[in-house]
């Protein structure tokens, strides 16, 4: 018996060391392992940075339009905020209705090569125009002003969190005095875990009957945002007081302190989470973190608790509160003297419409992300806090995202045969604004609805370019002329009947005209204005169909090119993109323009890792480009186009329509000097949409192109500069006729079409 | 001064430039710069030049008349043309291209805010306040930063033509010579009729060619420079220093 006590004593002993034994080198395991990713999170990468897509940048100059309303609509959407007093800190503005100014404290600002300070000052505007510019620091005058690029989205994984990390110097001592105070007052006692503050926290939840306090500690907080989950639970607890242990054994508190400072989570703006202190004080109070005054500092430290809650921007009255209480506990403690609480108590809350960043250029963003996968992993775009700027100009895009929404809508009622058959087939459209000076796109729409598809028609959709093609045939006719002999003019007659091109050992291709109708003898203009089919087929076939492609090839068409006769009308596909760069480079006398959307990438240390330089190159003479410019104002004033000028665009402009002959795609591709918007409209499948360019893409651009030129200053086409200074009598003062034959008089009378000729 | 006399002190000038170490591409001189009088320097005589002097072509001829539109020059352009086989506006040969007839040294006209005068638009006075500003950041060694306002003024008024000199000078600084060369031929459209300018355009093209070692171009460009405008520096120190640098390479 007592052998079989020994026997049972023993297994229990054996049994007890195993346990014991596997408890303890378990736990060893478990240590090692913390420690290791305790470390790791030290000495590695601690954070993950969203790089951030802005938009262009906002000149303004003496002389400028600029409607007052669009100026401070402008200046909130950057986050400044209107005074009642002159602006003493950054962001802040006042509107002086009685007098016509505006005073205005810029914001800091880092542009690609240049860390612009934000100062002061004052513009005066008559009317809707900007008539002067003072710096208010010593009243000097400036001639013009770059406002900083809004933020048009972040490019992350999972969250975007929007940190700026500081070193421990550069915070301000009240405001860590603050965060110690109210958050972990013994914190540089203790050793990562504080058991008077547990015993503290769990009087108060034994009080309460549920989960109140944490009593963690700052370290045992960092703990828990670095490597841990958001859950309140026991189970969560060991591992973060261990790991406050770990941390506060291998590293200092000054260490701890300063990581915390830049991890804590501080607010929302939208999809962006506002992390660490620096990050905070620009979101609060667009203020460095020096210049945070006493009630400033007191309201960041009592953030920290529930920063959504206690945000000043969504409760204001719990913000104050809980920025008074922290008050009382830095009086409590002499950290601040009865003075200075007096005056933070006093001191407001930041009071502004909170500017949220959401993706208002989807599309335009899918189409750069494309641009930047080329040269930047996907993890370097997501993680390393790039800034890329961009030539996006908000305000054309949201414009332009209406003008399409709102046309196709309005097409639907108008024709319900276009009305959606299933949801893969319902009417689509495409929008893609340039400016053709620089090749910037400055606002792209590729589709009706990205949450429905985010299929980018603008770049991704080759469609046939039907009569959009044709200047591309005019102009191949006025650079070569005809293998006949023919030299073309806008005024040479072309035979407008039907024929038969014979091509390639007996292949043939007939053209016809909208409705068969045929003119017989018409002018080149007359052809163009109304879009003749076989009129520019004949062009086309006298002067080659190679030199067609050859032009359409340098104004910059990229995609392939059949040279086969009914390349003359539009046959080939195209995305919109390449026909906006196309009659980009016309508008721009004949300089083509590389198409820009990405301007400079900048690392998160400001380094410059990349501009993309506007690229020119005159590949037209500027004569020719003009006097198809002039041209093509014909189409606007008399031709297809003409119905824009009778829904109320009436600046001095160029386009021309597109239909396919099969009815399938769209187009309509105009110009002013300053700005090209081509719209496509049609269906992503085969149906037909059976309506012309005029009727179906042409009222949507022209609406885009009324509200998008409203306030820009109305500008004509320039007559290229050798035509002004040495031949002024060669220069065409007749609108109707800048290309005429040598010799002969200016042109002919203007054409007044009695019906279009062709949809086109 | 006699056309003998003229040579003759060219020569010595040049003689004398070529000991002295080479200059940086000089700008046109701002107001706040004081131009030396002594700058002014009449062309040197064209050294003899190694290549075969292709056909000569002249001044650059002016744009065709509306009427006239041909658009002959651009036939032997290919969509991506080389360097090599761009259709270039100048002499090819420097023997040829002297043949022609110099004008005289023309008045600086170097002076951008001098252009705003009261008739100008807003657009062309903060095209050319900008542009000036650019040209300062060029002068300071600051090409990348004078890009950037560079690319704004053409934004604001996109007939401005020193805009567009000043970008490709820019360009030119960075490096990027054909980029440059490409801006140039804009910025030649856009100062048609402003002789000075011309020059500096022409000049400016020479110290591109001369960069990417296409010699004969570099000094027929020189020499069109000079034909439009004796006094143009920056086009008789590159002729200088060309000249320096022949027997050199002979060596």
């Amino acid at each position: 018996m007592k052998k079989f006590k020994l026997r049972i004593f023993s297994i229990g002993l054996i049994v007890l060391l195993v346990i014991t034994t596997t408890g303890l080198v378990a736990g060893a395991w478990f240590l090692k392992d913390w420690e290791d990713k305790v470390t790791k999170k030290f000495e590695g990468r601690k954070w993950d940075f969203a790089s951030k897509i802005y938009s262009d940048s906002y000149h303004l100059y003496v002389g400028v339009n600029l409607p007052l309303a669009d100026f401070t609509d402008k200046l909130r959407r950057l986050g400044y905020y209107e005074a009642a007093v002159p602006p003493k800190t950054q962001g802040a503005y006042r509107v002086n209705s009685a007098n016509g100014s505006v005073e205005l404290f810029l914001h800091d600002f880092e542009f690609p090569n240049e860390k612009v300070k934000g100062y002061p000052v004052r513009l005066w505007f008559q009317g809707n125009v900007l008539t002067r510019i003072e710096k208010l620091s010593d009243n000097s005058e400036k001639f013009d002003l770059e406002l900083e690029p809004e933020v048009v989205t972040g490019l992350y994984q999972r969250i975007w969190q929007e940190r700026r990390v500081v070193k421990l110097a550069e915070v301000p001592p009240l405001l860590i005095k603050s965060i110690l105070a109210i958050e972990d007052e013994r914190f540089f006692t203790h050793m990562g875990v504080d058991p008077v503050g547990i015993l503290r926290a769990m009087m108060v939840n034994v009080r309460y009957l549920s989960l109140q306090q944490g009593g963690s500690t700052l370290t045992q907080q960092l703990m828990k945002n670095f490597l841990l989950s958001d859950e309140r639970t026991l189970s969560r607890k060991f591992p973060e007081a261990v790991m406050a242990l770990i941390a506060e054994r291998k590293y200092s508190k000054e260490t701890i302190l300063e990581n915390y400072l830049n991890e804590i989570y501080l607010g929302q703006r939208g999809s962006q989470g506002v992390f660490g202190v620096w990050e905070a004080a620009q979101f609060y109070y667009s203020k460095p973190l020096a210049e945070l005054s006493v009630g400033e500092t007191a309201l960041l430290a009592g953030l920290i608790r529930a920063p959504n809650r206690l945000s000043p921007y969504r409760n204001a009255e719990a913000a104050t509160k809980r920025r008074n209480v922290v008050l009382a506990k830095l009086l409590d403690d002499s950290i601040i003297t009865k003075k200075q609480y007096d005056a933070a108590h006093k001191e407001k809350l930041p009071q502004r419409a909170l500017v949220k960043v959401t993706n208002e250029a989807p599309y335009y963003v899918d189409y750069l992300r494309r641009e930047l996968d080329q040269n930047y992993p996907k993890d370097v775009l997501e993680k390393d806090g790039l800034r890329i700027f961009t030539g996006l100009d908000l305000r054309l895009q949201k414009i332009a995202e209406k003008a399409l929404s709102e046309g196709l809508t309005k097409l639907e009622s108008s024709h319900p045969a276009l009305k959606k058959k299933s949801a893969e087939e319902s009417l689509e459209g495409a929008i893609v604004v340039i400016r053709p000076q620089t090749g910037e796109i400055k606002a792209m729409v590729g589709g009706r609805n990205y949450q429905k598809s985010q299929f980018n028609r603008v770049f991704q959709a080759k469609r046939q370019a039907g009569s959009v093609f044709k200047p591309f045939v005019f102009l191949a006719a006025f650079m070569h002329g005809g293998q006949s002999g023919t030299q073309y003019f806008s005024d040479t007659v072309v035979n407008d009947s039907q024929f038969t091109w014979s091509y390639d050992g007996g292949q043939s291709w007939q053209p016809h005209n909208y409705n068969n109708d045929y003119y017989g003898a018409v002018t080149v203009r007359r052809a163009l204005e109304s879009s003749l089919n076989s009129a520019t087929a004949r062009v086309a076939q006298d002067v080659g169909i190679r030199r067609v492609r050859d032009v359409a090839r340098r104004l910059g068409i990229e995609s392939s090119l059949p040279a086969v006769p009914s390349l003359s009308l539009g046959s080939a596909e195209v995305t919109p993109l390449e026909v906006a760069v196309a009659f980009s480079t016309l508008a721009n006398g004949g300089v083509r323009a590389r198409s820009v959307a990405v301007k400079h990438v900048m690392a998160q240390n400001t380094k410059v890792l990349e501009k993309r330089d506007v690229k020119l190159e005159q590949v037209i003479s500027p004569n020719l480009a003009y006097t198809m410019n002039q041209l093509l104002m014909g189409v606007m004033d008399r031709g297809t186009g003409a119905q824009a000028r009778r829904w109320g665009f009436t600046r001095p402009a160029a386009g021309k329509t597109g239909t396919t002959n099969d009815y399938k795609d769209t187009w309509f591709v105009g110009y002013t000097p300053e700005l090209l918007a081509v719209v496509w409209v049609g269906y992503d499948g085969p149906a037909k949409i059976g309506l012309s360019g005029a009727e179906a893409a042409l009222p949507i651009w022209t609406e885009f192109m009324k509200a998008a030129t409203a306030s820009m200053p109305v500008t004509d086409f320039v007559p290229p500069a050798a035509s002004r200074n040495e031949t002024p009598e060669g220069t065409p003062t007749e609108k109707c006729g800048p290309l005429t034959r040598e010799g002969e008089p200016p042109g002919e009378p203007c054409p007044t079409p009695a019906k279009p000729a062709e949809p086109a | 001064m006699q056309p003998s006399k003229y040579c003759k002190f060219a020569l010595v000038l040049a003689v004398a430039a070529s000991c002295a170490p080479q200059r940086p591409y000089r700008a046109p001189t701002s107001p706040s710069s004081a131009p030396p009088s002594s700058a002014r320097v009449p062309p040197s005589p064209p050294a003899p030049i190694a290549p075969p002097a292709p056909p000569i072509e002249t001044v650059r001829k002016p744009m065709p008349q509306e009427g006239k539109i041909r658009e002959q020059d651009i036939r032997a352009k290919s969509p991506t043309p080389a360097p090599a086989s761009r259709d270039v506006k100048e002499p090819r040969s420097a023997s040829e291209a002297t043949s022609a007839p110099t004008a005289p040294p023309l008045a600086d006209d170097s002076s951008l805010l001098a252009k705003i005068t009261p008739g100008v638009t807003p657009q062309r006075a903060a095209s050319l306040r900008v542009t000036d500003e650019a040209r300062k950041l060029l002068d300071a060694g600051e090409p990348a930063k004078a890009m950037s306002r560079l690319e704004r003024t053409i934004v604001i008024d996109s007939t401005n033509g020193y805009g567009y000199f000043y970008l490709a000078k820019a360009q030119y600084r960075l490096g990027h010579y054909q980029e440059s060369l490409n801006l140039l031929e804009v910025a030649q459209s856009r100062l048609s009729g402003e002789t000075y300018w011309l020059a500096e355009v022409h000049a400016l093209r020479g110290e591109n060619y001369r960069a990417l070692g296409q010699t004969p171009r570099a000094e027929a460009s020189y020499h069109q420079s000079l034909r439009l405008n004796s006094g143009n520096r920056t086009a008789s120190d590159g002729l200088t220093r060309m000249t320096a640098e022949t027997p050199a390479a002979a060596k």
